[in-house]
C-alpha cells in the first residue's frame, strides 16, 4: 500500500471530523494563548532575581519557549490523539482490527487521528519565537533558519520516538493509560535551556531522556549559539532514537502477538 | 478442491499471573509473581474447503476466539501449524492480510463522528482499491445490506444493526475470499440478525467466499453453517454437520401432541407417561420425549390409543442439546 495515500486519507478523515466542531478551534487557540502568557509571567518572575538562566538571557529563553510551544503543538495535534491512545486500544482489543490490516501498525496507530486545531500552537509558538528574536534585534541568517528547520524536525522525531517508546510499554503493562502524564512531567524540563540544570539532570536530559535535543538545540540555532556540527549531530541523534524506539515497538508487538513467548 | 484453511495440532498456551485475593495476595504477587500456564487451545486440527460456512460452537472461554486470532495472524501459536489462503497467517504479512477480513461483534473500526462512507474511503486507501472497483463493490454491498439511507449519517446516530452492517461493508470492500466473524450478531434484534445472515449467504454465493464464524445464537448456526466445529476447554470435540451432532448427542426425540375429540378430557398425565417421558402437559398440548429409534413406533401407538388432532416429531431445541452437550461432555454422551 502507498503510505502517502493512507496519510492523505487520514488527513481527509480528520479534517472532515474536526470541521464539525469549529468551536474547538477557538477554545484551543484561547487555551494556548493563556498558557503562553502564564509561562511568560513565570519567566518574568524568575528574571526579577537574575539576569540569566544557564547563560541565556530573558528574550533568548522566550525564543526557546516559542520552540517549546511549537513542539507542544505537534504533541497535541499528532502524538496524544494518535499513539497516545494505544494503551486504551490494547486494552479494548481495538488494536486487533489494526493488526489485521495490510499496513504498518506503527504508522497506522501514529497518524490515524489528528487534532488539527492544535497545529495552531505550532504557529503561535513560532510567532512567539520570532517576536523574541525581534526584541533581541537579531535577524537570523538564511543558514541559521535552515539549521533551525533541520533541528526542529529532528526535535519532532525525538519527541515522537519518546512517545513510541513510552506507549510500547502498554503491551507489557496494560494499565499504562496514564503514562502520558509521565511524559508531560518530564517534558516540562524542556521549557528551559539544558545548561540551566545541574550536572546529573543535564546528563539525564541529553543522554537518557533526550529532551535537551528538542528545545535547546533548535532555539540555539535561532539565537546563533549553535556550533555548526551540532545540527548534524541532532539529526543523527534523532535517527538513532527513532531506530531504538522502532526496535522497542517491534519487540512489544511481538510480545502482544505471543511471537516471543 | 484444496482446503483454504487448515489447522494442524494448533495449540496456544497463555502464561497468566496468579494472585491470591486480598492485600496479602497483592503484596505477594508484587514481590514474587507466580505464573500459571493456561491452555487456551489444544491440538486443534481441521480443514475448511472454499465456499464453506463453518461455525465454532462453544461456551465463553472455550478457545474459539483464540483460534480465530491465530488464523487471522493476531496470535502466534505455541505449537502446531496453520495455513490460510496459502499463507501461514502469523508470518504471511500484508499479502495474507489482503485475503482476509476480521469482523468483531463487540469492536468497531468505523469512525464514530463521521458517516460510514468516510471509513470506507480510508479502507479504500489502505487496500489500494481503484476508483471503478470501489464504486462497483460499494454499490453491491450497499444494495445487499440495504445501506442507502445510512451512508450519510454519522455513525453515532446509527442503530447497532446498521453499524454492524456498515462494519461488514467496510471489511469486505477489498473483497477477501476469507471472512472471520466473531459474534457478528451480538446484541442485534431479530430483524437485523436475519438481515446479516441473509447477507452472508448471498455474499458467499456470489463470490465463493469462505466464512468462519462464532456465535452464541443458535439461529445463526442453524441458518448459516453447513458444518460446526464444537470446541470446549480448548479441545475440538466435534467436526461435522449440525444435524449429525444433534443425533449423536441426543438419543431422544420429541413428540408434540395436540389432543382433540370430545373426550380429550379423559387423557391425563398418567396415560401419557405410558408412552414416554412427559416434558409438558397442558390440555390440549402435550410434549413427550422418547428414544430416537422408537419414535415412529410410539407415535403409531399414540395415534391408535389417544384422540389426537395433531402430532409431530421434533428434535429437542438445539440450544438445549448444545447446553447438554457442553454440560455432560460429548464423549460420554456419544457412546
Amino acid at each position: 500500500m502507498n503510505p502517502m495515500r493512507m496519510l492523505a486519507a487520514f488527513w481527509r478523515l480528520n479534517l472532515a471530523e474536526e470541521l464539525q466542531y469549529r468551536a474547538n478551534f477557538v477554545a484551543s487557540v484561547l487555551g494556548t494563548v493563556f498558557y503562553m502568557a502564564t509561562a511568560l509571567l513565570t519567566l518574568a518572575l524568575f528574571f526579577r532575581h537574575t539576569t540569566a538562566l544557564g547563560g541565556w538571557d530573558y528574550w533568548e529563553i522566550v525564543v526557546l519557549l516559542g520552540v517549546f510551544n511549537a513542539l507542544t503543538g505537534v504533541i497535541e495535534a499528532v502524538l496524544r490523539p494518535g499513539i497516545g491512545q494505544l494503551a486504551g486500544e490494547v486494552r479494548s482489543g481495538e488494536l486487533d482490527l489494526v493488526l489485521v490490516k495490510p499496513v504498518d501498525p506503527q504508522a497506522f496507530v501514529s497518524f490515524r487521528r489528528l487534532d488539527i486545531w492544535r497545529f495552531a500552537d505550532v504557529v503561535l509558538g513560532l510567532a512567539l519565537a520570532a517576536y523574541a528574536l525581534h526584541r533581541l534585534h537579531r535577524v537570523p541568517s538564511l543558514a541559521q533558519v535552515a539549521t533551525f528547520g533541520l533541528t526542529l524536525a529532528a526535535a519532532a522525531v525525538v519527541v515522537y520516538a519518546i512517545w513510541v517508546a513510552l506507549m510500547s510499554l502498554a503491551f507489557w503493562f496494560v494499565s499504562v493509560e496514564n503514562i502520558a502524564v509521565l511524559f508531560d512531567a518530564v517534558y516540562e524540563g524542556a521549557r528551559y535551556p539544558v545548561s540551566a540544570y545541574p550536572g546529573a539532570l543535564r546528563f539525564l536530559f541529553v543522554y537518557l531522556i533526550p529532551i535537551a535535543w528538542t528545545t535547546t538545540i533548535p532555539a540555539s540555532a535561532l539565537t546563533g549559539r549553535l556550533r555548526p556540527g551540532s545540527a548534524l549531530l541532532a539529526a543523527v541523534v534523532a535517527g538513532v532514537v527513532f531506530a531504538l524506539a522502532r526496535v522497542l515497538w517491534r519487540t512489544a508487538l511481538k510480545r502482544y502477538t505471543g511471537a516471543s513467548g | 478442491m484444496a482446503p483454504v484453511v487448515t489447522a494442524e495440532r494448533l495449540t496456544k498456551t497463555f502464561r497468566v499471573k496468579v494472585r491470591d485475593p486480598g492485600m496479602k495476595g497483592a503484596v505477594q504477587a508484587l514481590v514474587r509473581p507466580r505464573n500459571r500456564d493456561v491452555q487456551a487451545v489444544r491440538d486443534v486440527t481441521f480443514a475448511i474447503e472454499p465456499g464453506e460456512i463453518v461455525a465454532f460452537l462453544g461456551p465463553n472461554g472455550a478457545g474459539k476466539t483464540t483460534t480465530l486470532k491465530m488464523l487471522t495472524g493476531l496470535l502466534y501459536p505455541t505449537s502446531g501449524r496453520a495455513e490460510v489462503a496459502g499463507f501461514t497467517p502469523w508470518t504471511g504479512g500484508p499479502e495474507c492480510k489482503r485475503r482476509l477480513a476480521l469482523v468483531l461483534g463487540n469492536r468497531q473500526q468505523l469512525v464514530w463522528d463521521l458517516p460510514p462512507e468516510e471509513t470506507f474511503l480510508l479502507n479504500r486507501a489502505i487496500y489500494d482499491i481503484g476508483e471503478a472497483e470501489y464504486r462497483e463493490r460499494l454499490a453491491e454491498l450497499v444494495g445487499l445490506l440495504e445501506l442507502t439511507e445510512v451512508l450519510e449519517k454519522p455513525v453515532r446516530q446509527l442503530s447497532l444493526g446498521e453499524r454492524m452492517k456498515c462494519e461488514l461493508a467496510a471489511s469486505l470492500l477489498h473483497r477477501p475470499p476469507l471472512l472471520f466473524l466473531d459474534e457478528p450478531t451480538l446484541g442485534l434484534d431479530v430483524t437485523a440478525q436475519e438481515a446479516i445472515r441473509r447477507f452472508l449467504i448471498q455474499y458467499r454465493d456470489r463470490h465463493g467466499a469462505t466464512v468462519l464464524l462464532t456465535s452464541h445464537y443458535m439461529q445463526d448456526v442453524t441458518a448459516l453453517a453447513s458444518r460446526v466445529l464444537m470446541i470446549n476447554r480448548g479441545r475440538l470435540l466435534y467436526d461435522g454437520a449440525l444435524g449429525a451432532l444433534v443425533a449423536r448427542i441426543t438419543r431422544m426425540k420429541r413428540i408434540e401432541l395436540v389432543l382433540g375429540g370430545g373426550d380429550g378430557g379423559r387423557v391425563d398425565a398418567e396415560t401419557l407417561a405410558a408412552f414416554g417421558e412427559v416434558k409438558s402437559f397442558r390440555f390440549p398440548n402435550a410434549v413427550l420425549e422418547v428414544p430416537r429409534d422408537e419414535a415412529p413406533a410410539t407415535s403409531a401407538r399414540i395415534l391408535a390409543a389417544l384422540p389426537v388432532a395433531d402430532l409431530s416429531i421434533e428434535d429437542p431445541p438445539i440450544e438445549e442439546v448444545i447446553r447438554r452437550a457442553f454440560a455432560q461432555g460429548l464423549e460420554e454422551e456419544g457412546t
